[in-house]
């Protein structure tokens, strides 16, 4: 058992390391999905050689985290915008004709 | 019946009640002023059409708000439909000649310059709550429409993966790249943010 696992890992770390294209990828992909072991195990090694994509999966993360909170944020603030005046009277024409024409 | 039981319309107080809520949720999504105005408009016209299917189990605010729901996704719709048929065979591939290197024997390598400088996507020490949520409004504004869409879909709706699928009309693999591609752009457009 622990022989064949063993294999398995050596076929792993025999495959290719991935390309930082490909390793980014799967740094945005594993924030929706559970990655397998396999493509698990290459953008490990390939995080290990690579310090740039160290540094951009420490980003996507400090993204998304920051999107997170421009989500909470959008959803409970309603005043950052407002409609123009110009924006107010017209839609309030358009809203008023209807209204007036039933 | 109390009032809370039971919602009625009063259109006539639509604009001055709900006009600035409903731009918001739209700039937010559309990110386009004058686009977001239209959405508010044709959201109440929709509304007045057909108030008769109004059945008062929710209040007027979220009604309409499905409405305006609905009217942003056609929009999101709209861009799809109306690009190239050969864009659905470009989203598949994730090797983007503007930030990875197209030349072997460094093929898919980050461009200088393309990878991210710092350790940090944030500057360090004190940041305005207000000044991040800014910057992260104008990134997600500057991301080509296509890209802006499926990503405001997924990260500001919490949309399910299956769901933008079918509504936009692409493949689960169009929408990672897409995804990926959104990101990659997002996180260079903070990082410029900063940097400048």
């Amino acid at each position: 058992m622990a022989k064949q696992i063993g294999y398995k890992i050596m076929v792993f770390m025999s495959k290719r390391m991935l390309a930082c294209d490909e390793a980014s990828f799967l740094i945005s992909y594993k924030h929706d999905h559970k990655l397998g072991f396999k493509r698990w195990w290459q953008l490990k090694m390939h995080l290990l050689s690579c310090h740039l994509c160290r540094k951009y999966s420490h980003q996507i993360e400090q993204l998304n985290l920051s999107v997170d909170q421009y989500r909470e944020s959008c959803s409970h603030d309603t005043s950052t915008h407002h409609l123009s005046d110009n924006a107010n009277v017209k839609i309030q024409h358009a809203v008023s004709s209807e209204l007036n024409s039933n | 019946m109390s009032a809370e039981d039971n919602h009625i319309l009063e259109p006539q107080h639509w604009v001055e009640r709900y006009g600035d809520y409903l731009y918001n949720y739209a700039i937010v999504r559309v990110n386009d002023t004058q686009k977001a105005e239209d959405l508010v408009q044709e959201t109440f016209l929709s509304g007045l059409k057909g108030k008769d299917n109004f059945q008062g189990k929710s209040t007027e605010r979220t009604w309409l708000i499905s409405i305006l729901k609905r009217k942003i996704i056609d929009t999101y719709r709209k861009q799809y439909s109306s690009k190239e048929s050969s864009m659905a065979e470009y989203e598949q591939d994730i090797s983007d000649g503007d930030f990875y290197r197209s030349e072997d024997p460094f093929k898919g390598h980050w461009l200088e310059g393309k990878g991210p400088h710092s350790h940090s996507l944030l500057p360090d020490g004190e940041m305005e709550q207000a000044e991040l949520m800014q910057v992260i409004q104008t990134c997600i504004s500057l991301l080509p429409p296509n890209l802006a869409s499926a990503f405001v879909m997924k990260m500001i709706d919490e949309t399910e993966s299956d769901e933008i699928c079918k509504e936009l009309g692409i493949t689960p693999s169009n929408l990672w790249v897409m995804l990926h591609r959104a990101r990659l752009k997002m996180r260079q457009c903070v990082e410029n943010k900063w940097l400048t």
